[in-house]
């Protein structure tokens, strides 16, 4: 297992994973301060986001061309990267079930999860996976901020914040998960020297 | 300086956010326009609430762009030149500044042309409210700069916008119900208007500012900040700037929605009958006056009947005013502005008026008979009652309604008359109307 | 005939632009440079040595980036310290370091004048200096290119435009000719003759070739210490036939180093 330390430390995953723990246990002690009955739906979501987008930045190394130099195919890393993240970002509010305070109906978070990972997969071979933050951060804060449920389009728009059994905002995020697994495992991230990729 | 200043406005992360900005406070605003149409001061505050999205965002950016030297391996070459770091941090902070100033005053610009034609009453506050949004995101924008450079993470941009936006919501929450420190210290606190003559105070404006402009500085000291001490002295000013917004906010448990009175004073027609609307609606007037004097000539068939026509400027507190009569000899009229700035539905003006004359207030223990008011009116009226939609009961209520008219129609006009005069009397004594309109 | 150089004629209160005495400088915990002698005035000075001999330590002291822990270290007749008052140095610096940083969203230019504002140039000389510093290293027809559009000569070239625009005293060239094709070589080397009437120029390279051709002499450092000084032909007359090199200079090179490691090995 020598190769998958390496190639998670060339991702830089150990610092990510301990900024999305550290995140995961701010949020909860955010959590249990506020709280009459466990985070409400807003807070949830937020946490979601914030383990999504301190995972983001781990979609590309420091070198994609180098990487793309490899021998061995990437399609069948990349997915397993997705799913691996997928993995920690709905695991770690499901943890918080085991105390009093928890993050979650499990539904709205797997969705919620899934939907904002594969945004992030979609935007990083576009705009590369230092960009990749912007759009699920965008679009999620104000879908948490300004929840529109009760009718079609307005599910689709703020899907992050719906209930459980919203059937437009689980098709959404479905359709952002699959579609951000295909991209980002046939494209991969943007081509970016390192010296673009700083800005 | 202002060449280096052009060169990191094109060429920093600037005009990007300026761009977001602008999109985000775009959107915002033609999603809901109803929220914002109806006066300047409503357009301004409406942005302010929603920084919600724009200052999170600015400190994003900021956080992006504050990563720039230490990504880019600058810091080095930058160390062995001359310049003091507080000149040299300048253009990136004027351009930054610059642009997500210019970004919250574009998303005004964009919005503005949707209601110049209607909103005219400009108050002072009006600009001291944008003030503030101002200050907010050039305050976040440099704060995000100094954090980003401390932090030159990925994650450094969205954490910081996350933590913004909780802080934003959250805090009113924290404050333990003392609200006038929740209004305080999140600027989008309290912003969205409950009548269209609120105000901001001047006084929450100003203390606002004031922490604001501290937190500006505290940005500034801290991005230009070399040692751990020059880091720990940024707290000082933006210490010092809460402490003063402090003692300078009075201390209301409760903060009372502030009203203009400015804006709440009637402006009238010059000739008979007169009519006056708020002078936050002055250029409705012309929309309103026909419509008012129908609702007058209608009405003078009662005994009594009301000269003219005010719009109804009675503001709710946390507490309901006792009940009293509305005033004698003048027909209220409560106008709501739809979401082009424009009088909403002119056509139930005419309607309202008559029923709000003749049923007063219709502030009673028991509440009074609805559907009595509703067939009296368009008995004035004199055209059959439009079914009132948003009644779950098959329509049995305005098939009722109708009855109640038909009935009225089919006496002679002077009963009707009597009885409709009734329902206007009984009102006033919280009788029961039905038997007052069935002529009991 | 010779040209008479402004420096020659001018009244200096410095007779060296660098003057270091036992001079000791850490890199992180490590003393890179331990005990240095070093007197430097106008001319184009070479600096050898192996890798990690503590050339770029020693680069970046005299850029004034990082503090010495110990001897003395006078830059342009100032006494670096940490007390001094570094501007004046640092008006009459230029430097390219090792590892080149840049903002890749300039154009050659905006950077060129960034980094001469950052200098404190006066304002009015600004555009003609940035202008001549792109045309001495021949970037002229990329000068409104974005940096990131640039290839790895042109932003090593970009990088010694910006070193040289304010026209400094002291230009410390860490590794300048990496990424140069051979034609622009001979031009750089052109260029650092040129420079060195004027100036004080610290050429750290491991290109012995560029060394013979450019350079009035030559600083060989070990270790972080002073090995050999010396003008070139002094690098040359160091070696003989039997030592490792293809050309006088470097089997002079090899010889020096040979002979310093006996010695410190003893």
């Amino acid at each position: 297992m020598r190769w998958l330390t390496l190639y998670l430390r060339s991702r830089r995953v150990p610092v990510a994973l301990a900024t999305a723990v550290g995140g995961m246990v701010v949020m909860w002690v955010l959590g249990s301060a506020v709280s009459d009955g466990g985070p409400g739906v807003k807070m949830v979501v937020l946490t979601v986001l914030l383990l999504v987008v301190v995972l983001t930045a781990t979609l590309s190394g420091p070198d994609e061309e180098l990487d793309r130099t490899a021998a061995r195919p990437w399609p069948p890393r990349r997915v397993s990267h997705l799913l691996a993240a997928l993995a920690v970002v709905a695991g770690l509010p499901f943890l918080t079930h085991l105390t009093g305070i928890s993050f979650g109906p499990a539904g709205p978070v797997i969705r919620d999860a899934a939907g904002l990972l594969g945004l992030a997969a979609l935007s990083a071979p576009l705009l590369g996976a230092g960009r990749a933050w912007f759009v699920p951060l965008g679009w999620t804060l104000a879908a948490a901020v300004y929840p529109a449920a009760g009718h079609l389009l307005g599910e689709i728009l703020t899907w992050q914040s719906q209930a459980a059994d919203s059937t437009p905002a689980a098709v959404t995020a479905a359709v952002l998960a699959g579609s951000g697994l295909i991209a980002y495992a046939s494209a991969g991230p943007a081509r970016r020297t390192p010296a673009e990729a700083a800005l | 300086m202002s060449r280096m200043l052009r060169i990191e406005l094109r060429r920093s992360a600037a005009l990007g956010a300026a761009l977001v900005l602008l999109l985000t406070g775009g959107i915002m605003c033609y999603a809901a326009p109803q929220r914002w149409s109806s006066s300047w001061m409503a357009l301004a505050m409406i942005e302010r609430e929603y920084l919600v999205l724009i200052l999170p965002l600015a400190l994003a950016a900021g956080a992006w762009q504050g990563r720039r030297e230490s990504r880019n391996g600058l810091a080095e070459l930058v160390r062995s030149t001359p310049r003091p770091r507080p000149q040299q941090v300048m253009p990136i902070l004027g351009a930054l500044g610059i642009a997500v100033a210019g970004g919250y005053l574009a998303v005004l610009a964009v919005a503005a042309p949707r209601i110049a034609g209607t909103a005219r009453y400009l108050p002072a506050a009006a600009f001291a409210v944008v003030a503030v949004g101002v200050l907010a995101v050039v305050a976040a924008a440099w704060l995000g700069l100094a954090a980003g450079r401390l932090w030159p993470s990925v994650a450094a941009g969205p954490v910081l916008a996350l933590a913004g936006l909780g802080w934003l919501m959250g805090f009113p929450g924290i404050a333990h119900g003392q609200e006038w420190l929740g209004a305080l210290f999140s600027p989008m606190y309290g912003m969205s208007q409950y009548s269209d003559y609120e105000t901001v105070s001047g006084r929450l404006s100003a203390a606002q500012a004031v922490w604001l402009v501290a937190l500006v500085v505290g940005g500034y000291v801290l991005h230009v900040a070399q040692s751990r001490r020059a880091r720990a002295a940024s707290l000082l000013p933006v210490a010092l700037g809460v402490a003063v917004a402090i003692a300078v906010m009075p201390h209301d448990r409760y903060l009372p929605r502030a009203i203009d009175r400015v804006a709440q004073e009637l402006v009238c027609t010059t000739d008979a009958p007169k009519v006056c609307v708020a002078r936050v609606h002055s250029t409705l007037l012309p929309e309103v006056t026909p419509r008012a004097r129908q609702a007058l000539a209608l009405l003078a068939r009662l005994p009594r009947p009301p000269a003219e026509a005010h719009e109804d400027t009675t503001t709710w507190g946390r507490d309901l005013p006792e009940p009293r009569p509305d005033p004698a000899g003048i027909a209220l009229m409560t106008i709501t502005v739809d979401d082009r700035g424009h009088l909403a539905s002119p056509a139930d003006l005419v309607p309202q008026t008559v029923t709000r004359v003749l049923g007063n207030q219709g502030r009673c223990p028991d509440g009074l008979s609805w559907s009595a008011l509703r067939a009296a009116t368009y008995w004035l009226v004199g055209t059959e009652p439009p079914a009132e939609p948003g009644f779950d009961d098959d329509g049995e209520w305005n098939d009722h309604v109708g009855q109640l008219w038909r009935s009225l129609r089919e006496l002679p006009e002077a009963d009707a008359l009597a009885r409709v005069t009734a329902v206007r009397e009984g009102a006033l004594r919280c009788a029961d109307l039905d038997e007052m309109l069935s002529g009991k | 005939m010779r040209t008479v150089s402004a420096a020659e004629t001018a009244p200096t209160s410095h007779p060296w632009a660098v003057h270091a005495d036992s001079l000791r400088v850490k890199a992180g915990p490590h003393l890179a440079v331990d005990g240095l002698d070093l007197a430097l005035g106008t001319g184009v000075h070479a600096l050898l040595g192996p890798n990690g001999a503590g050339k770029s330590t020693l680069m970046r002291a005299l850029a004034t980036v990082v503090e010495p822990v110990g001897g003395t270290l006078t830059l342009l007749g100032v006494a670096v310290n940490g007390r001094a008052d570094l501007r004046r140095v640092r008006r009459g610096l230029g430097y390219l370091p090792q590892q080149f940083g840049f903002y890749p969203r300039f154009t050659v230019r905006e950077f060129v004048e960034y980094m001469a504002w950052l200098k404190e140039m006066p304002k009015s000389a600004v555009p003609a200096a940035v202008q001549r510093a792109v045309d001495r290293v021949g970037l002229s027809a990329r000068a409104d290119a974005r940096m990131k559009t640039l290839s790895g000569g042109m932003l090593r070239r970009a990088g010694i435009a910006q070193a040289i625009v304010n026209d400094p005293e002291l230009l410390l060239l860490d590794e300048p000719t990496v990424g140069l094709d051979p034609e622009q070589r001979l031009e750089f080397r052109e260029l650092l003759r040129d420079l060195g009437v004027d100036s004080c120029v610290l050429v750290s390279t491991h290109l012995v070739e560029d060394v013979v051709a450019a350079c009035t002499d030559v600083v060989l450092v070990n270790d972080g210490r002073l090995v050999h000084r010396g003008t070139t032909d002094s690098l040359i007359a160091a070696g003989g036939s039997g030592e490792a090199g293809d050309s006088p200079a470097e089997r002079g090179y090899s010889a020096l180093l040979r002979r310093h490691r006996a010695e410190a090995g003893r």
